[in-house]
């Protein structure tokens, strides 16, 4: 085949679309759905620009073809906030971890991924997990300090 | 838009290999290799997507053996402690594998499919003595995995196989494993050069059993057994580490590339290998019993 229905919720609303397959997730975000939050950077899954939650995974949606999204679950940059902006996009405005500003919905969605699924991240494991993300303007040290703060806000500190 | 595809997406394992062999398909499992290719331009005129083939993940265990399912994802094994405890050179490999978002979508199938030198995935699983599970119309057929490749890129799979499974050889008590990787950055790298060892001690520190595998230093990922019958039988207290060293790198045929020269390789393994065997030496010391039943020690891993 190569056209295909896909079935999708996407921040928490169902869209239903008959595309082309050889689409990846990050075009049918941008072009088909019209959320260009989600960037293109390398479009090749080295840089992490185009980082969205998928099924609970944080993945390169540049590399994820949109066949496989039907009937799942997927979380952009624009699902993080509704009235008020996330805490971790608090935490990144309030520490200034954004320069340019292109690698940052990747960033935070990295950064949502790590504190989905551990509330008191080291410094050492958020490290770890933001290895595929990255940052021209070199701006990792705040980007750090906003997702340590946002872990601090949302659950506290560690014991 | 990638290049155009026409797309199946088989339910079973025996639609696949039909599927394979009909269109002369190429398998897509967690597309970090495949998907890459086409935006590089590579054109594919027929994609097999195998991932809506369930049998194809799951990780089951008997008394000697565990059994990975080919589209098991790196990320399984790195967020699970038991791994990590007890095969810890699989564990060294798979959750050093490009970054977060490629280890979740990339598999161990995938990893040995696309048969690059380079695979971390491939040398830790030599060293547990792994054998591929190959299925075709003609039902399946076990191959070792040291076996599997013919070249870089090119595996003994035939125009209807497809990869099934991955079976690991149970450790027994105070063994130990290691992996380690050398690249120019900690993450979204490719090994300049990898090494694996496996080792199993007696009641009296004397090595019984020692597996060793070298990645990035042949056309293919290769068992290495100069090291191998070095250790076997001989007491840790008697082992040389620069003798070890020197008989780790025998082997090695690494080439020079502009990721480095085969010089430098060679050095490096030759460093490599005396650490990695002193990872593996601690790892089993510590191992005072065989590892549980994998369904005894779950829990996520917090590194």
């Amino acid at each position: 085949m190569d056209r295909k229905t896909i079935n999708v919720t996407i921040n928490g609303e169902q869209y239903i679309r008959n595309v082309e397959v050889y689409m990846t997730l990050a075009e049918f975000l941008r072009e088909e759905i019209g959320l260009t939050g989600t960037k293109i950077g390398c479009n090749e899954g080295e840089c992490g620009g185009c980082t969205v939650i998928f099924n609970g995974r944080p993945v390169n949606s540049c590399i994820v073809l949109v066949n496989e999204i039907d009937g799942g679950d997927v979380l952009t940059i624009e699902g993080m906030s509704q009235d008020e902006l996330h805490p971790i996009q608090e935490a990144f405005l309030e520490v200034g971890a954004v320069q340019c500003g292109f690698c940052t919905p990747g960033m935070v969605m990295s950064a949502k991924a790590i504190l989905d699924q551990n509330h008191h991240p080291s410094e050492a494991y958020i490290r770890k997990n933001m290895e595929g993300n990255i940052c021209r303007c070199t701006g990792y040290v705040r980007i750090m300090k906003g997702i340590i703060l946002a872990a601090e806000r949302m659950y506290g500190k560690a014991e | 838009m990638l290049p155009r595809f026409d797309l199946y997406e088989p339910k079973t394992i025996a639609e696949a290999c039909a599927l394979k062999k009909e269109h002369n398909g190429r398998i897509l499992a967690g597309g970090t290799d495949v998907v890459i290719d086409m935006h590089g331009g590579k054109e594919f005129p027929v994609i097999i997507d195998i991932k809506g083939i369930e049998e194809l993940e799951t990780i089951t265990e008997d008394e000697n053996t565990i059994t990975f399912g080919a589209l098991t994802r790196h990320r399984t094994i790195e967020e699970s402690v038991f791994f990590k405890k007890y095969y810890s050179a699989l564990w060294d490999g798979c959750s050093q594998v490009g970054s977060v978002q490629i280890r979740h979508r990339g598999t161990l199938g995938g990893n040995i499919c696309n048969a690059v030198p380079s695979a971390d995935s491939i040398g830790p699983l030599q060293v547990f003595d792994a054998v591929c599970t190959v299925a075709s119309p003609e039902g399946d057929r076990e191959v070792a995995l040291k076996d599997f490749f013919i070249g870089p890129k090119k595996t003994i799979l035939g125009p209807d196989e497809i990869l099934k499974s991955i079976t690991i050889q149970k450790l027994k008590a105070r063994s130990g494993s290691c992996y380690i990787k050398y690249g120019r950055r900690k993450a979204m790298d490719l090994a300049l050069c990898g090494i694996s060892c496996m080792i199993e001690l007696d009641e009296n520190d004397t090595i019984v059993k020692s597996r060793w595998s070298l990645t990035t230093a042949a056309p293919t990922s290769i068992r290495n057994y100069p090291p191998e019958e070095y250790l076997t039988g001989r007491n840790i207290k008697d082992v040389d580490l620069d003798e070890l060293g020197k008989l780790a790198v025998k082997d090695a045929k690494p080439r020079s590339s502009w990721r480095s020269s085969a010089e430098f390789r060679i050095a490096l393994l030759d460093e490599m290998a005396k650490r990695a065997y002193q990872n593996a030496l601690s790892r089993a010391l510590e191992a005072k019993t065989a590892p549980p039943l994998m369904s005894e020690e779950t829990g996520f891993n917090v590194f």
